[in-house]
């Protein structure tokens, strides 16, 4: 009788035991599951600043600007102008108040402040009404504004007028040049890989009023003439629920960094000029620099974003070019191997460093005129707006209504550092919005 | 401790404790099930003999290949889900910026450098010289070479020149004591508020240190004195998602650009109390650094209050009537620090104290709601038994002063954040690790000990990181108490005299 019931009492106790083993076994297999369900992310909207027309900057009263400053010889006047216009910029382009009111030299911490609160006030207002999110939902805030920091941060200043909740994890970079929007993205991407369903907002733009350059040194000019007012702020998250909203899925990051080289660390550098004042500097090395950083990033993004089929061409075409290379004379041994970049990506968003860089990286990718176009255009309309140009571009292809679904969209940006990185980004559904570009879009491209 | 405050506070954690007591219920329900079932299984195994056990073992009929599927399951799933848990965050170690002597501001500098200064008048020398009496801080501070100068020199050269000598020597300091390669950097990590020049600090390291091309660095600025937390934080949340890797983190706070040269009251205490430090961490979710980590991370919390205007103004960096931009501290600083505390408590309270501590808690809670508020005195957790050591940011004598108040600490608690204030003065976000540095230099750090590190901020920031020691860490200590250690503590009289 005894053996008897020990038998059931250990039947049952082994049925129980391989319950809740597999009960385990489930969740914990349940559990990774749904890790990688949030390893996703996904774009769910963004808004690019557009600043009132009051502060447009022709070259007519940039010229006034210009002509203020006493210092500056004829000579030094004309390669303003020069460069202004080989940059290839529009009248259209935005400046800050300050500097159109005549405060240039002398900005308050105000005129500072009003430029910046303008921009992420306006986007950020806009966008959490296009998306129908409230402030307080928001888990993650980064700002990205590199040679603007007042203390509180740019970060507490939204927190306290949107009031988002007390644990709200915020990030304030800084210093991180142009290409400061996808050092912002990764920064999301890694707090997204610890979290579940987190919804995380960052605002990208740059603060000209501060910088503003009054002295003579001719390397310091440059960054008068070629940065204008812009920003954007857009919204990211890994939760699989908001997918149906989301506009784009981020596929790959790469981030390159050369400042290890000295030559590198100060082509793009502010600093004193011989009187004293502080300016950008932009060295004469910045496009070898600029092209070496490029290679760097290729090398590592290239693996990520081309189908096998033209990687393996172009090993094919790279062994075939080194043995001819071997029997050939130096003189010809002087075309490289291309890769064919539109085989795995569909449209460019470009840096807007200035018409030559635009170029210069439109045919190392072997783009066409096509390709060019949406940062050739946002060059014209907007200038370089440092930062956030990339996403100028981007609303340019979606106001022409370029972006389909499945299509995959490759952003790449330059910055001090010397820094060059790209992110690629897939399409999830067609794409209309108009965006900063609605009420100018049909008179681009501009008949020549 | 004011009674009126407290309700508020206890409402907002009441359902935070029932949230977190039915987490821990489910995520626990297992161990909860399994245990009965043990326990049943064991004392069914003990009414039966072996050999009766080893028939029924026979009885099953449980072949090899069963046993091998069975183990082999096992161990998939036991693989897969160590795999899956948090990788653990070590601290491997850390050093902090040793000024050299030549930088000291001893009072009668500083009183003989204010009087000298131009822009200031006679009572805002007077107000100086009073603040320091009262601060805390010792005659061994130092300030950047820069403000030695009379007036102050605040070039961007300066300025990057203070911010590489306080962040290469610190760094080097690191290499030396951990024998670390820079080319094994992955990550990151650069915070220094006020000082944020184009290429960032965090290039400045990467050139200086030939980093490699793929590190991930961010340059956070602006974020107050609580920001080294906030970048370890950061380094925590990427070494999640990175694994074998190796963050250094850098906090630091330049000096040089941020000399106040007006007469605001308000504005000159930061003149009074900043002085020039740096610290470099280094952080790793390698296993292997297992052995020879000096701590473990358990847990950051980061409390914002800046939804609150209030709040959000009490350090704020504006312009004087004349044009001098400086930071300006509002008198409501302590009422704030206070409520940003007891916010970030209620969320680490439930994390770090003892069942014991936690179960009186709700039980005061329950019996005030029951016997009314005037029935029972509010509980505080007793944070002492979830701690041996406090790192309280240095951000000056009242800042500590209220904190040993609201926690019910001694003397011995807030020994290390005095001593540190006082040999090294408010170093911004480096400070809760000169105070660590001062802790293990008096050989009190014991393998198990617990620390909680606190910093305040602008914004209104609170953010607070525990970590666990994971060997004893063995005195003499190299660092920067290396040479006065021995004659620390002081006494610190409230007032010292100089007018």
């Amino acid at each position: 009788m005894h053996t008897v019931l020990s038998v059931d009492a250990m039947e049952l106790l082994w049925t129980i035991a391989t319950v809740l083993f597999l009960y385990s076994s489930l969740s914990f297999l349940w559990k990774a599951f749904d890790c990688r369900r949030n390893q996703n992310c996904y774009l769910v909207d963004y808004v690019c600043y557009k600043p009132s027309d009051d502060r447009k900057l022709s070259t007519e009263l940039y010229s006034d600007v210009i002509k203020r400053n006493k210092r500056l010889s004829m000579p030094d006047y004309k390669f303003h102008l020069k460069v202004v216009v080989n940059f290839g910029i529009s009248e259209e382009t935005y400046g800050p108040r300050s500097i159109i009111e005549g405060r240039e030299e002398s900005p308050t911490l105000d005129d500072c402040d009003d430029e910046v609160d303008d921009c992420m006030y306006s986007t950020l207002d806009e966008l959490f009404r296009r998306t129908g999110i409230s402030s307080g939902d928001v888990d993650v805030l980064v700002v990205n504004i590199s040679m603007f920091t007042p203390d509180p941060s740019l970060t507490s200043r939204i927190v306290n007028r949107d009031k988002m909740r007390e644990d709200v994890k915020t990030f304030n970079l800084s210093g991180m040049g142009c290409s400061a929007s996808p050092i912002a993205n990764d920064l999301v991407n890694n707090v997204f890989k610890t979290r579940k369903r987190t919804l995380a907002v960052v605002i990208t733009s740059e603060s000209i009023a501060p910088n503003w350059y009054c002295g003579t040194d001719k390397s310091m000019m440059l960054g008068n003439s070629l940065f204008r007012s812009g920003g954007c702020s857009f919204m990211l998250t890994n939760d699989p629920s908001l997918k149906h909203l989301a506009k784009m899925s981020l596929k790959c990051l790469v981030r390159a960094h050369s400042g290890a080289n000295d030559d590198a660390y100060s082509c793009a550098m502010q600093k004193e000029d011989t009187d004293g004042r502080v300016g950008f500097h932009l060295s004469k090395s910045l496009p070898k620099v600029a092209v070496r950083a490029f290679t760097e990033n290729l090398q590592t993004l290239a693996p990520n974003v081309l189908p096998v089929g033209e990687l393996a061409l172009y090993v094919i075409r790279g062994l075939r070019h080194r043995l001819r290379r071997s029997k050939e004379t130096k003189a010809d041994a002087g075309t490289a191997v291309r890769v064919n970049f539109k085989s795995g990506v569909e449209h460019f968003c470009l840096h807007t460093g200035g018409a030559a860089v635009i170029d210069a990286v439109g045919s190392a990718l072997g783009l066409n005129k096509y390709d060019v176009e949406p940062a050739r255009m946002t060059l014209h309309r907007w200038g370089n707006t440092s930062a956030s140009s990339l996403w100028y571009v981007l609303s340019y292809m979606e106001a022409k209504k370029r972006l389909r679904r499945k299509d995959r969209v490759l952003m790449l940006s330059f910055g001090a550092g010397f820094k060059c990185n790209s992110y690629l980004w897939e399409v999830l559904r067609d794409l209309e919005d108009g965006g900063a570009w609605e009420d100018c879009i049909e008179a681009y491209p501009p008949n020549p | 401790m004011p009674a009126e405050p407290l309700p508020q506070f206890l409402s907002s954690i009441k359902l935070k404790y029932v949230k977190l007591g039915y987490q821990y219920l489910a995520n626990h329900m297992l161990t909860f099930l399994l245990i009965p079932v043990m326990v049943a299984a064991f004392l069914e195994a003990a009414k039966i003999g072996p050999d009766e056990l080893v028939s029924l073992w026979r009885s099953l009929g449980i072949n090899a290949i069963h046993a091998l599927c069975t183990v082999l399951l096992v161990v998939v799933v036991a693989t897969a889900y160590f795999m899956s848990r948090p990788r653990p965050v070590y601290l491997v170690d850390y050093a902090c910026f040793q000024p050299a002597r030549n930088c000291r501001v001893p009072f009668a500098t500083f009183f003989e450098h204010a009087r000298l200064m131009p822009f200031f008048d006679e009572k805002s020398v007077r107000f100086q010289v009073r603040i320091l009496e009262r601060s805390g801080l010792g005659e061994e501070t130092c300030l950047p070479p820069a403000n030695h100068y009379i007036p102050p020199c605040p070039s961007m050269e300066a300025s990057r020149a203070e911010a590489q000598l306080v962040i290469f020597s610190a760094i080097d300091d690191l290499i030396a004591k951990t024998g670390l390669k820079p080319k094994d950097i992955d990550i990151l990590v650069v915070n220094c508020s006020l000082f944020s020049p184009t290429p960032s600090l965090s290039a400045m390291i990467v050139n200086k240190y030939k980093l490699r091309s793929n590190i991930m660095s961010f340059n956070l600025s602006g974020m107050g004195c609580s920001a080294g937390l906030i970048s370890v934080d950061l380094a925590r949340d990427l070494l999640q998602a990175h694994p074998n890797s190796y963050a250094l983190v850098v906090s630091t706070e330049i000096i040089t650009p941020n000399y106040y040269a007006g007469n605001e009251r308000s504005m000159l205490l930061p003149n009074c109390l900043f002085r020039m430090g740096a610290a470099a961490v280094l952080l790793s979710n390698r296993r292997r650094e297992r052995a020879r980590a000096k701590y473990r991370l358990l847990h950051v919390v980061r409390t914002h209050k800046g939804a609150d205007d209030r709040a959000y103004l009490c350090v704020y960096e504006e312009e004087d009537g004349d044009g001098n931009s400086g930071i300006r501290l509002s008198k409501d600083l302590m009422a704030i620090a206070d409520e940003a505390l007891r916010s970030n408590i209620t969320t680490v309270g439930p994390l770090v104290l003892p069942v014991t501590e936690q179960l009186r808690f709700l039980a005061s809670l329950v019996a005030r709601r029951l016997l009314g508020s005037r029935g029972w005195k509010p509980y505080i957790p007793d944070f002492k038994r979830a701690f041996e050591h406090f790192c309280i940011h240095a951000g000056g004598r009242a800042v500590i002063d209220e904190l040993q108040l609201n926690l019910r600490l001694s003397a011995a608690h807030v020994e290390a954040s005095r001593m540190a204030l006082h040999r090294f003065g408010n170093t911004s976000s480096s400070s809760l690790w000169y105070e660590l540095g001062y802790i293990e230099a008096k050989g009190r750090m014991r393998r198990g000990d617990r620390v909680w590190m606190i910093g305040f901020g602008s914004g209104f920031k609170c953010n607070s990181a525990v970590w666990r020691c994971l060997r004893t860490v063995a005195t003499p200590v190299d660092g920067p108490w290396s040479d006065c250690i021995h004659r620390y503590p002081v006494h610190i009289p409230e007032v010292v005299k100089l007018l």
